[in-house]
Formats: structure tokens, C-alpha cells, sequence
């Protein structure tokens, strides 16, 4: 076997195939940047290797047993097969075995970004067989009247994905493991609420759990409502972070978010106004007409082309009285920057004056 | 920031001040959490045990607005200990004799007399962060917010350059700013001393630029800062627009506010709703919200992405720069003939220097941070890599001044205000979303637990809260999560308008007011009444 | 003595090396359990995040939440207490507020109950008694011995005792050489680990030695858990002089200066027995600052678990050491590189460990010449059950499984036959038939599709219902999972569902499938388990198939009915 010594070139075989990997990755993200298709239920890629569910794993020339692909540093020279009938029956066997401990295995997609992972797997390895019946594991937790998660442990098969999201990507360590083996029960200090743990509700357990078990209420609501569920692409309204979201939206109705795993400012992580905070949007208080200020002193409804001439009249009768310095602008710094670049050439190409500002002084 | 978001995860050391960041900016906090984890140590500074305090390896819990005399201590030790990265400080540094000698003065224990912190904990903080391989400086309002807000982070600026704690992965001194797009309306150019890409609008080359771009002659000299329109509203101030944002209830001194805008011959108010300052208005627009608009945004590590529609507006609701455009077009102003938000923002990526190399269809996946100075350019994570804006860092010469009202008889107790995880500014958005009442219903007032018994008050007592401005009522929480002597509340909640209470002062410079300190007077409510204290 | 208060457990503590452990045992020790109280405390004191301590200290049997925790007696039900009456002693003890607990490692004596730090021994609840470890019998075939040589020397488990005996004599000559002069012995020995890995011993000193990064460390794995092991414990309680000294060499050989001794919970006066032993060493110069006049310095903290078997495997040992939840680590990488702390540790087990003194003296070839034929050196047995002398025996390597079962140890009593045995506690399922035909060496035992492991040896005479026995084994491995892999956490769980006799319980009732499934969910445990315990446990239902295939037939057809 020929040892290459220069780990930034070096390289392995996957499947008959050499490929090239870099030093840091482990033989799962090698394979599936050559697109092989390794089932995985206790990985998410911003959380450290766990190695719990197994149906990663890989033969690997030399060793005995296969390996779990996600824990697996990849080392030069590595000979790995990622499929094969042995592979193959044993995921199938795990994926029947993990089917066994739930109520269902078929769960509302808006359940949260990851919610279809076991449905999809046990329909690739076509391990919907009814076999390995006996107890259920997990309790859900009815009692916790939060709005924001489901806490259904019924459907829980003890991956643990919310457990270390919590700890090592939200930092909150509000979740854990209570008991063990077959008993193992995902709680909360001294098995209480979400509202009375360190819990923040950021809802980053809901969005990584594969199964259902913690689940977004809030998007819930909109189980009913008809037309699929599409995805766009934006920036959280909320703070400067700049986190990246994708607006769920069935017909005209925004129905949720869900953090965008890939966005470059938060990896997928978001805060409970980013997750939750998306009402006002469709609120019944919003304004959908002008308003102009009538005779009576109160504000009415109005067309738009009197309540833009009013407005347009009132700034230059300010400046033809008053001169150019009279007029003032203060722009938003929740609006888009194509709000604030109008308002300030207005102001500067149409009254000649730099009488300009923002909200950032309060 | 002069650091990208993803370097918080690297400092060895991390000194974050005036910064409540685990419910300002918690996603940030998570680069901060994980850094912790890894075993990087935490200076908290802040007057409030705030959760990231209980994280803390050491905390400082300085007096409200002491800041540049915690600061001079740190410095004070940094110099006197040798601590200094010396070959930094005379390559990139310009005025550090001067600085030495203006410090000297400046001992742990002076500043623990000013501060109330322990000098030994003062001066623990100081070797910790001189002593970093990559030392880090995070701060929020705490910082900005007071009448010494520039003098606070040129003090933090004396910090870095004396450790050399600038221009490498995992350091930098680094503001969060606190609304979506607070960047990006000053990258588009909404200030009253610069145009857009932050030219100065006193520069002749800039005012040609803009003339001839806008076909228009510039005004030549800088505007007046918004805090000094309100002081003329009805006098040199006639007419003003303003865009999303409740200035009556986030701004300072609410009675003050109030009464300018009512001064005004002509206000508009481009909304999404009827706030408390649309109220006031002449006329009202009904903007699009987020989700229903295309555009741009700038967020805190000075990134720009892309804002998508994904549901249609209410009713007649508009894109703001549409009803800003359209307004102009009847003012009779040339060169507002925009199509589409992407027309205006290539417009603007024409004039500034920063997105000269970015347009529309570059920004589609948020890759870059300004600068950006030409197409090609992949963008600039990490500012003053090589060398500052102006060549050297200079070191300034700060002193501690008092906040522009102190505590005195008849108004005992500190006030300082601030934000909560689970709610937004006037709660415009939050108050809407449904569930958000079940974790925060209402505002109170954060209490030292000894506080509220000597006050003879318990706990969910109503007391009136009142400054020289005013008064409010308020519930009492009582927590250690406020020292002695100092309470804390949000201006959230519409029910308890705080900021009629605040506008001591403002910052020279900046005109930012003093938000986070207001010397105040507590005296409970019996029978509705309220009770001399 | 006035009980302290809850600052000054957290003071006596907080400071020292692996505090989590030891502070919660003095707050459970104090109160009798663990309030919710007490694990704020230790969660502020520990900035440990509180979710976190609530759920690891669910993971331990023995830590009580709320009383009477530890002052209720908890009574042995393992596989061998079933066979003496064990669960009758239990059902007799419920209105003392008696709980089952798993095999407690006193197989060779009458039915274990623990009551907080006391363990009484007996057959009925009016008739407990306490009662030293039995020594071993002297060497039933007469040959020479390692571990076990000086063992029945009178006060060999004091330091002069010891002395007396050699004691210490390892160690000094070793403190005159260099550290690889040391490794360089075990090598030649032969020792392999005798926790039932069976990893050369020289070769890891070897790569902690090598190692660049540090402080080091040396872990003592004296968790026997194990059901039907019990060596480890007499080795503690009559010569743990040699443990200490064994663990200095293995400090001395790869540059480590802290040892922890991790041992089980149920071995209360092992503990009081190691904590006496490390004054007297400390006070004599054999353990602490400038050991032996040399630079050297070395330091030992004993460690008490709290009533997981996980916790034996090495990787959940080291975890629970640093206070964090007990699973099992993935490996690579291995705690010779990334051990306690993610540094360069060597974790042995006590015999193993108790092994180092006397190959240091007498020279690796002497150790190897123990073994019979290419074998190298001793092993340890544990033998109990249906056998007339139950007990510890330290056997050559090689030896016929035969020999120790009928000519060292009286066969099955009453004249009975032996109708199987276990192998390596129960981990390597059941050797019976032809395969009692057995040597007493990994390769052997393992051509018969089972393995030694630790040496713990289970008899059952021909009476016995080994369906019954497995079902008892299945329990208990799914009792101990530790829910981290999915094949254990549910394969354990299934197995041990398709093994209870009640009439409808879970799992197929036609024998062709319910085979299926248990070979099914065996291969995939065998194969993809993330540690030892999830790979050994189908072996029992395996081996159950291989040799009673008839009674599993009714088995499964008395379940259908």
C-alpha cells in the first residue's frame, strides 16, 4: 500500500473509484461529495460526529466490522465500500427496527425542515415490514402547553440530533438524555416545561429532528390549509445578524420559517424571533390603503394619487416658505437599502440639502 | 465589525462589553458559546448580570456610564505590566507617548473607585486580553448609548492598538448593530455627512460626483443628525418623511419627541402600520413588510444578501422605494424612473466604492463583504488587515466624565434600559406573532431583591418610576440580575412608555443619547396611589 | 462529626481531579439521595449545565432522586443469585423498601445486599451476615502462580505485609533504570489486557509513552461489572498494594503523574480497603512527591461509579470520569492518544495492572513461561453456579476448560452434570456439548464461537432452563445499554422481549420467523454495535440457538398459546 504523504492531495478509494479528500474530512462527507448515498438519521452536518444510529456505515478493508462513516477520519489509502447485500440488510434491519418503536412513520412535513428524514429512508430500504413489534419507546410530553413546540417523544427514536444542537450549536444546553437504553426519554432539567428550562425556543431541535417528535406548532396550524408548501429565500427581519431564512408559504399565506442550514452568516442556526416572530406580516393591522389627515383632524382612507400629490405638495410648500433646509427625511433601518437610497437622493437631489438621517442614533 | 460573524468562534480570549448579545443577537452569541466551550476565556462587562455574565470567567459589573475609567484601568495595567505587542504599536500606531503618560494616572484602583469593580478583577481582565493570541472585542449599545459613547470606543480602539488585537482572524473590536438593515441605510448613504459608500459629503470630489450623477447641485455643507432636527421641528424643520420607524416611542424623552412632531406643517409616515408616531402624520403609507418585498440588506459583519417576496401584500401596500420614487416624480425631481428594486440598487452600486465591484445578480447567494471595490473582487471578511483607513491607528486621549445627570436625593436610583430576547423594539412585529405573550407578556422593572424590600415593596408590586421628564408605572421583578442601586427595564411595551423618562444627554459627536443611564426615583403604589418613598 | 454543609462538600471537591463523581456521591451520602437542591448545587459549583446533570445522573442506578435512596437495601438478582434464590430474598425484603440490583460481583458467596455503604451477604432476610472477599483456594493443580503468588500471605494487604513479600521491590528497581526498561519487560512477557480486550499491554505503555502531548494518565478499570466476575475485587481487597505499585510502573513508564482507580459502586469496603492503602504508600514514599528519593511523583484517586455496567468499556469509563453523559467514544482515535481530558491515557484493568510487579522483578520471560504450550502467562477465573467450589482461580493459559471444571473445582454438586457454562461472564454467551472441550485461551474459545473476555465462568447443571438463563442474560444487557447506538438500544430491548416466557408477549409466534428476527437483529448488533456490550449479547441468543434449538421450538409455541 502506497502511503501518500501530502494530505492535502491525498486519496482513498470509495466504491472501485480513487478519489481525492482533504485532511479534516470524515469518509461520510468524502463519500457523499462523490455522491454516494449513505443513509445517516443521527448526523447533522454543523454537529459533531455521534455515531448512534449506525446506518452509516461503510466496510472499510482491514477492519472486521463496517464502520460509522460520519466518526471516521479518512486516512490515505483507505479502501471503502459504501454498499454491498451485507450493507445493504443491515440498514434495512436497523431502519425495521427503529420503525418498530414509533407510532408512525409518516409526519407532516411543516413538522419542521428535517421531519421527513426516517419517511424517506424507510421507503428507500422499503423497510415498512411491521416486523421486530413490541414496546413503543419515548412519552410524549402532553403537559407542556408551549406555543411554540410540540414535545411529541412518542415519535422520538433517541438520536439525540436536538440533545447536541442545543449544546453545541445554540449553546443553551436546555435539553438532554434521561435513563438509558430502551428507556432513554429526551427531557428537560427535572423533566419540566420548555419555559421554565434554559430553553430559549430557538426552535433549532424542531428543525433537526428526523422524525416529527419535536415539532413546529406554529407551522402546524397550517396543516389544513390547501396548496403545497413552498420555500423562498431571505434574510431575517430582526437584528444585524443577517441570518439566512426560508419563508414557508401555502397559497398566499405565510405559514412559517425555517432556518437556511446553508446561510453564510448563521449556518442554519436562528433565535426565536427569526423562528417564530413572523405574524405582523399578515396582521389584521396592517395598513393596505393610504391615510390622509382630513378636515376633521382624524386620518381617513385615501387614493393613492391625492394622498402622493398631498405628500409631494406638503415638502415643497415647506421649501418654497421656509427654504430648502426645512425639509427632513429620516430613513429606516428595517427597510431595505433601496428605501434608504431613494429616500436620500430625494432629499439631496430634490431639496438640495443633506437634512438626511436614520433610525441608529436611538 | 471589523471581523466577519464566523471569527467569534476563534478568539482565546473574548471581552465583550456593554453587549446583552445572548438576547440582542443571539445567534451571535452561539459563535461566543462555542468559543467557551472550546475553552476560550470570557470577560463580561456590564452593569447587569446579564446571562452572558454567568458564563463569564471574570465579570466586571461597572457603575452605569463608567466605562472609559474601566477601560483606562485595563490600559493602565496593560502598560505598566510590559503587556504591550510593542513591534504592532510602533508599525501600525501613531501618539502612544503621549497615551502612556495620559494613563498613568489611571491605576486599577482609581478606576475601581469610579467603577465600583474590584482592581484585582480589573486587572485579571487586562493581562487576559493583552496576553491573547487572538483577543476579541464585542459591543452593543451599552457602549454607544451615553454622552461619552465616542470616548467608549476609542477607549476599546487604545485597547486593540496596544495588543495588537486588529486585523487578524478571531480579533477586532466589533459593534452589533441592532436592526436589520441600521448598516445598510448608512451604506446607502442615509446620513447627514455622507453620501452613499460613506463619502463625505464635504468633499469636493464627492459633491462633483453627486452633482453630476443626480443632475442637481449638492448642498455643500453636512445635514443636521435627526436628534437635531426634533430640537427645531416647527422652527428651522418643516416638513419630514419618515420611514418604518416609531421615533415617538423608541426615541428619548417621548414628551419631547411628541411635541416636535406635532410642531411639523407637513409630516409622512411610511408604515406598516399604524404606529403611535403614524398617528401624528399628515399623511400615511402603507408599506410592504418583509417577506412581501425584494431587496437588499447589509447585516453587522458588513455582509450583503438578497431580501425575497415570498406572499403579496395587503390591500394597496407598496415597496417603500416605490412610494419614496413616486412622491419625488410629483415633487417634479428628475431620475426616478426605477422599474424594480434591483434598478435602484445597481444604481447605488454604481456610486459607491464599497459595491463598485457587486450588483444585483452578485449579491444572489450573500457571498461578499464590503468593500468590495471592483467586479472579481471576493470581498474584504476582516478590515485593517495591512493598515488602517488613514494609514496608522491613533491612540486618543480619554478621560472619564460623569453621565450627564447623576443620582442625587431626589432621584436615588440608576436607570438603564435595554431589550429582550423575546421582543423587538415597539414590539410592532413581536406584539403581533402569536405565542410570543405567552413568554413575555408585559414589562417589568429588574430589582435588586434588597432594593425592593428596602424600598418596602415585594415582588410584582406597581410602583411609579420617575425622572426629571416624567413618570411611569411599572411592575417590580425582583432579581440578581440588577445590582443595587441600579433597575433595569425595556421600552418594548407601549403600556410602559420608559422613554419618557430618558434624554439626559447626548453624545457630542454622534448626538446617540444617553439611553442607558437616567437617574430615577421609585416609590410604590398603594391603593392606586402613589406613596412617597 | 456535624454533617457538613452543602459549601463544604462543594469546597472538599471542587478543586480536585474528575470532581463531578465524587461530589454527587458526598451530597448522596450525606442525604441518602440526590435532591433537587443538591444538583443545583453541583451545577453551580461545576458549571455544569443542569439538564445535562439531571439527565447523566439518571443514567446511574444507584444514585437515588429522592428517599429512602440509599438506606433501602438493594438485592443481587443476577444470574447466578437467581440459581441460590436471590428474587426470593428480594420479594422477602420489599417491605424493608428492598429493589432488585444486577449481579454485584459476589458470585462465590450467598446472595449480595447492599444497604449504603454496607454489603451483607445470606440466604434469608432474618440471617444476613458480613463477610470478608473469600481468598482463593491455594492452587488446586499445583502449578505456579502471578497474581495470586503472595496472595494468601498473612497481611499482605497492609504495606508492611506487602513488603514482607516483595512488595514494593518492582518499583524501586525500576526508579534505578529507565522507563523503557519496563516496557521492554512487558513486552517480552507477553501481557495482553486481562479486562478481556486482550490488547499487548506493552505496546499501549508503549504509545502513551511515545506520545508527545500531555499531563498523562492512568486509568484503573476496576468496574467489574461484569455478571459472574469477581476477580478484581479480591485482588483489591487482599493485595491492592499491587495494584497501587502497578499503577506507578505504568506512570513511571510512559510519563504520567495521576492515576484514577475507577471502581464499581457495589465494592463499598473494596473502597475504604484502596483509600487505606494509598495513605499508607503516600506515607511511606511510595506514591506522591519524590517517590523513592526520585524525581518521580505520582498520585492516585480512587473514583466510585454509581451502577452502570457501560461504564467498564473504556471509552464510557472516560466520560463518566470527566463527568460527562457515560456513552461509549467512537474509535479511533484510542485513549492512548485521546484518553482522559482528549489526552494520552493508559486505562488497564486491575489484574492487569496487578500482573506489572511481579513480570518487573522476575522478567518477562518468567511470566511467559506461566502459560502452557505457545501460551504466554496466567489468567484469572471466576467460577460459579452449579459447581462445588466456586471461587477465584488463576489458571495457566491453555489449561482444558475440562480440568478446572471437574479437577479443580468438584464438577456440578449432587453428582449432577454440567449442561453449559458461560464464557467471559456472560458477554460470550454459552460453550455447552462438545465445546466443553474447550483450553482456556482466546483462540480456542473463540474457534468454538465465543470468547474468554475477563474469565468470568458460569456453571448450570442439567436442571436448569437455559432458555430462562438466556432470557435472564438479555435483560440484563438491555437493562445495561446504554442507549447510545440504535442495534443495542432496540436490539437488547427486542431480544429480550422475543425471550420472556409470558404467553403473548412481543414478537412473532411462528418459530421460523421469530428466528429470523432474532438472527436478524443479531447480525446487525454483531456487526454495527458501537461498543462490546451491543456486539456480545446476541452471542447468548446465538449460542442458545446453536444448542437448545428444540427448547427455543417450544419456547416459541408455548408463547402462542
Amino acid at each position: 500500500m502506497s502511503v501518500i504523504e501530502d494530505r492535502t492531495t491525498a486519496e482513498l478509494q470509495i466504491d472501485g473509484e480513487t478519489v481525492v479528500f482533504s485532511p479534516v474530512e470524515t469518509l461520510l462527507a468524502v463519500a457523499r461529495r462523490h455522491r454516494r448515498e449513505v443513509p445517516t438519521l443521527c448526523y447533522d452536518p454543523r454537529l459533531d460526529p455521534f455515531g448512534g444510529c449506525r446506518l452509516c456505515v461503510v466496510e472499510l478493508e482491514g477492519v472486521r466490522n463496517p464502520v460509522a462513516s460520519c466518526a471516521r477520519a479518512a486516512e490515505p489509502g483507505m479502501v471503502v465500500r459504501t454498499h454491498g447485500e451485507a450493507l445493504d440488510k443491515h440498514r434495512k434491519t436497523l431502519l425495521e427496527m427503529v420503525c418498530s418503536e414509533n407510532r408512525q412513520i409518516d409526519v407532516e412535513p411543516l413538522s419542521g425542515y428535517a421531519s421527513q428524514e426516517l419517511a424517506e429512508l424507510a421507503d428507500r430500504y422499503q423497510a415498512r415490514t411491521g416486523r421486530f413489534q413490541g414496546r413503543q419507546s419515548g412519552k410524549s410530553k402532553q403537559d407542556d402547553d408551549n406555543p411554540f413546540i410540540l414535545r411529541d417523544y412518542d415519535q422520538c427514536i433517541s438520536c439525540y440530533r436536538c440533545v447536541r444542537v442545543c449544546a453545541e450549536q445554540e449553546g443553551d444546553y436546555a435539553i438532554s438524555v434521561k435513563n438509558r437504553g430502551f428507556d432513554t426519554q429526551i427531557t428537560v432539567e427535572f423533566d419540566g416545561l420548555l419555559k421554565d428550562s434554559s430553553c430559549t425556543f430557538c426552535g433549532q431541535c424542531v428543525q433537526t429532528c428526523p422524525t416529527g417528535a419535536l415539532a413546529d406548532r406554529k407551522a402546524l396550524r397550517a396543516v389544513d390549509l390547501p396548496g403545497e408548501v413552498v420555500k423562498t429565500r431571505t434574510i431575517c427581519t430582526y437584528c444585524g445578524v443577517g441570518c439566512s431564512v426560508d419563508a414557508l408559504t401555502k397559497g398566499d399565506k405565510l405559514v412559517g420559517i425555517q432556518p437556511a442550514m446553508d446561510g453564510p452568516a448563521n449556518q442554519g442556526a436562528l433565535c426565536i424571533k427569526g423562528q417564530y416572530a413572523f405574524d405582523f406580516v399578515q396582521h389584521e393591522d396592517r395598513l393596505s390603503t393610504p391615510l390622509m389627515r382630513g378636515d376633521d383632524g382624524e386620518l381617513h382612507p385615501a387614493s393613492w394619487d391625492d394622498a402622493l400629490d398631498r405628500a409631494a405638495q406638503g415638502f415643497l410648500d415647506a421649501r418654497d416658505k421656509h427654504g430648502r433646509h426645512s425639509v427632513y427625511a429620516v430613513a429606516s433601518g428595517r427597510a431595505p437599502h433601496e428605501a434608504a437610497y431613494t429616500t436620500q437622493r430625494f432629499i439631496r437631489a430634490g431639496f438640495w440639502t443633506n437634512h438626511i438621517d436614520n433610525c441608529s442614533r436611538a | 465589525m471589523s471581523n466577519p460573524l464566523e471569527d467569534m468562534s476563534k478568539p482565546d480570549v473574548i471581552f465583550c462589553i456593554g453587549t446583552n448579545m445572548t438576547e440582542c443577537h443571539p445567534v451571535a452569541a452561539t459563535g461566543i458559546k462555542k468559543a467557551v466551550a472550546r475553552g476560550a476565556k470570557l470577560i463580561v462587562a456590564d452593569p447587569r448580570r446579564i446571562p452572558l455574565a454567568d458564563m463569564s470567567d471574570v465579570f466586571l459589573p461597572l457603575r452605569v456610564g463608567s466605562d472609559t475609567a474601566l477601560l483606562g484601568g485595563m490600559a493602565h495595567v496593560i502598560a505598566r505590566d510590559g503587556l504591550m505587542d510593542e513591534s504592532f504599536v510602533a508599525e501600525r500606531t501613531t501618539g502612544v507617548p503621549e497615551f502612556l503618560e495620559h494613563i498613568k494616572q489611571m491605576t486599577p484602583e482609581w478606576a475601581e473607585s469610579i467603577t465600583g469593580v474590584p482592581a484585582a478583577d480589573i486587572e485579571q481582565a487586562a493581562r487576559w486580553y493583552a496576553q491573547a493570541d487572538r483577543g476579541a472585542i464585542y459591543y452593543t449599545l451599552g457602549i454607544t448609548e451615553h454622552i461619552c459613547g465616542v470616548d467608549n470606543v476609542q477607549s476599546l480602539s487604545n485597547l486593540a492598538l496596544m495588543t495588537g488585537n486588529i486585523g487578524r482572524e478571531g480579533t477586532g473590536i466589533n459593534p452589533m448593530r441592532g436592526q436589520n438593515n441600521i448598516q445598510g441605510a448608512g451604506d446607502a448613504g442615509a446620513l447627514p455627512n455622507n453620501y452613499p459608500g460613506f463619502q463625505s459629503v464635504i468633499d469636493p470630489a464627492n459633491q462633483a460626483k453627486f452633482e453630476q450623477a443626480y443632475g442637481h447641485a449638492v448642498d455643500l455643507e453636512k445635514g443636521m443628525t435627526k436628534v437635531t432636527a426634533l430640537e427645531l421641528c416647527g422652527d428651522k424643520i418643516r416638513a419630514m418623511l419618515i420611514d418604518g420607524e416609531n421615533t415617538v416611542v423608541t426615541d428619548p424623552d417621548r414628551q419631547h419627541c411628541e411635541h416636535a412632531l406635532r410642531s411639523l406643517d407637513h409630516l409622512v409616515v411610511i408604515d406598516l402600520f399604524l404606529t403611535e408616531t403614524a398617528a401624528l402624520a399628515d399623511v400615511v403609507f402603507p408599506a410592504t413588510a418583509w417577506a412581501e418585498t425584494d431587496g437588499v440588506c447589509t447585516n453587522t459583519e458588513r455582509r450583503v444578501q438578497r431580501l425575497r417576496a415570498a406572499v403579496p401584500p395587503p390591500g394597496e401596500a407598496k415597496p417603500d422605494w416605490w412610494i419614496v420614487s413616486q412622491i419625488a416624480k410629483r415633487c417634479g425631481i428628475p431620475g426616478f424612473e426605477y422599474e424594480s428594486a434591483k434598478d435602484v440598487f445597481n444604481e447605488l452600486c454604481s456610486l459607491s466604492p464599497l459595491y463598485a465591484g457587486l450588483d444585483w445578480d452578485l449579491i444572489d447567494e450573500g457571498r461578499h463583504h464590503w468593500p468590495v471595490p471592483y467586479k472579481g473582487h471576493p470581498g474584504t471578511p476582516i478590515l485593517h488587515q495591512d493598515e488602517f483607513e488613514n494609514g496608522r491607528g491613533v491612540f486618543k486621549l480619554i478621560d472619564y466624565r460623569d453621565p450627564a445627570e447623576t443620582v442625587d436625593d431626589q432621584f436615588p436610583v440608576w436607570l438603564t434600559t435595554g431589550r429582550r430576547l423575546q421582543s423587538y423594539h415597539s414590539r410592532t412585529q413581536t406584539g403581533r406573532s402569536a405565542g410570543i405573550d405567552y413568554l413575555l407578556a408585559e414589562e417589568s422593572l429588574e430589582t435588586h431583591p434588597d432594593d425592593v424590600a428596602a424600598w418596602g415593596m415585594a415582588d410584582g408590586d406597581w410602583c411609579t418610576m420617575s425622572s426629571a421628564r416624567g413618570s411611569v408605572r411599572i411592575k417590580i421583578k425582583a432579581t440578581n440580575r440588577s445590582p443595587r442601586g441600579t433597575v433595569f427595564c425595556s421600552f418594548s411595551f407601549n403600556d410602559v412608555p420608559v422613554n419618557i423618562l430618558t434624554g439626559s444627554g447626548y453624545d457630542p459627536v454622534t448626538q446617540t443619547a444617553e439611553l442607558k443611564v437616567c437617574p430615577v426615583r421609585i416609590e410604590p403604589i398603594r391603593d392606586g396611589v402613589t406613596a412617597p418613598s | 462529626m456535624s454533617t457538613p454543609t452543602n459549601a463544604e462538600l462543594v469546597a472538599r471537591w471542587k478543586a480536585e481531579p474528575a470532581p463531578l463523581l465524587p461530589l454527587l456521591h458526598a451530597f448522596h451520602d450525606r442525604d441518602g439521595h440526590l435532591s433537587d437542591e443538591a444538583l443545583r448545587e453541583v451545577s453551580a459549583a461545576l458549571r455544569m449545565p443542569l439538564a445535562d446533570l439531571f439527565g447523566t445522573v439518571s443514567f446511574y442506578h444507584h444514585f437515588a432522586r429522592f428517599p429512602p435512596g440509599a438506606s433501602a437495601p438493594r438485592v443481587c438478582t443476577g444470574p447466578v443469585c437467581r440459581l441460590l434464590g436471590g428474587e426470593e430474598l428480594l420479594d422477602a425484603m420489599r417491605k424493608h423498601g428492598a429493589t432488585p440490583m444486577a449481579c454485584a460481583g459476589r458470585c462465590d458467596e450467598p446472595v449480595p445486599v447492599l444497604t449504603a455503604h454496607d454489603v451483607h451477604v445470606g440466604l434469608a432476610a432474618d440471617a444476613l451476615e458480613r463477610r470478608p472477599s473469600p481468598l482463593p483456594v491455594p492452587n488446586p493443580g499445583g502449578l505456579p502462580e502471578c497474581v495470586f503468588e503472595s496472595i494468601r500471605e498473612p497481611g499482605r494487604a497492609t504495606l508492611d505485609g506487602y513488603r514482607r513479600s516483595g512488595g514494593y521491590e518492582a518499583l524501586s528497581a525500576a526508579l534505578g533504570g529507565s522507563p523503557d526498561a519496563v516496557i521492554d519487560a512487558l513486552k517480552d512477557s507477553g501481557l495482553a489486557g486481562r479486562g478481556g480486550a486482550g490488547f499487548p499491554t506493552g505496546v499501549k505503555w508503549r504509545a502513551v509513552a511515545d506520545e508527545t502531548r500531555g499531563p498523562k494518565t492512568i486509568v484503573c478499570n476496576a468496574d467489574e461489572g461484569e455478571p459472574g466476575c469477581f476477580k478484581d475485587r479480591v485482588l483489591m481487597d487482599h493485595d491492592p498494594h499491587a495494584v497501587l505499585e502497578g499503577m506507578a510502573l505504568a506512570g513511571f513508564a510512559t510519563g504520567a503523574a495521576t492515576g484514577f482507580i475507577y471502581l464499581r459502586y457495589e465494592y463499598p469496603e473494596t473502597h475504604a480497603i484502596l483509600e487505606r492503602a494509598i495513605a499508607e504508600a503516600e506515607a511511606a514514599g511510595m506514591l506522591g512527591d519524590a517517590i523513592g528519593g526520585t524525581t518521580f511523583a505520582f498520585r492516585i484517586h480512587v473514583r466510585r461509579g454509581a451502577g452502570a455496567y457501560i461504564c467498564g468499556e473504556e471509552g464510557s469509563l472516560l466520560n463518566s470520569l470527566e463527568g460527562k453523559h457515560p456513552f461509549p467514544r467512537e474509535r479511533p482515535p484510542f485513549p492512548v492518544s485521546h484518553g482522559y481530558d482528549d489526552l494520552p491515557t493508559v486505562v488497564n484493568n486491575v489484574e492487569t495492572l496487578a500482573s506489572v510487579p511481579p513480570i518487573v522483578r522476575r522478567g518477562g520471560d518468567w511470566y511467559r513461561g506461566l502459560g502452557l504450550g505457545d501460551h504466554a502467562g496466567t489468567k484469572l477465573i471466576s467460577l460459579s453456579g452449579d459447581i462445588e467450589r466456586p471461587g477465584n482461580y488463576e489458571v495457566p493459559i491453555g489449561l482444558p476448560l475440562r480440568t478446572l471444571l471437574h479437577d479443580w473445582a468438584g464438577g456440578a454438586p449432587g453428582g449432577r452434570l454440567i449442561q453449559a457454562v458461560t464464557m467471559a461472564g456472560i458477554s460470550g454467551g454459552f460453550l455447552a456439548g462438545d465445546d466443553l472441550e474447550v483450553t482456556l485461551d482466546e483462540p480456542s474459545v473463540r474457534a468454538a464461537h465465543s470468547m474468554l473476555g475477563a474469565g468470568g465462568i458460569m456453571v448450570f447443571d442439567d436442571t436448569r432452563d437455559m432458555v430462562a438463563v438466556a432470557h435472564s442474560c438479555m435483560e440484563f444487557f438491555a437493562h445495561e445499554s446504554c442507549g447510545k447506538c440504535f442495534p443495542c438500544r432496540i436490539g437488547t430491548q427486542r431480544l429480550t422481549e422475543r425471550l420472556a416466557t409470558a404467553a403473548g408477549a412481543a414478537g412473532p409466534a411462528q418459530l421460523g420467523d421469530w428466528r429470523a428476527e432474532v438472527e436478524d437483529i443479531g447480525a446487525v448488533m454483531k456487526a454495527t454495535s458501537a461498543c462490546g456490550l451491543g456486539m456480545a449479547a446476541p452471542l447468548v441468543t446465538e449460542s442458545l440457538l446453536r444448542y437448545w434449538p428444540e427448547r427455543v421450538a417450544a419456547h416459541v409455541a408455548s408463547r402462542a398459546t
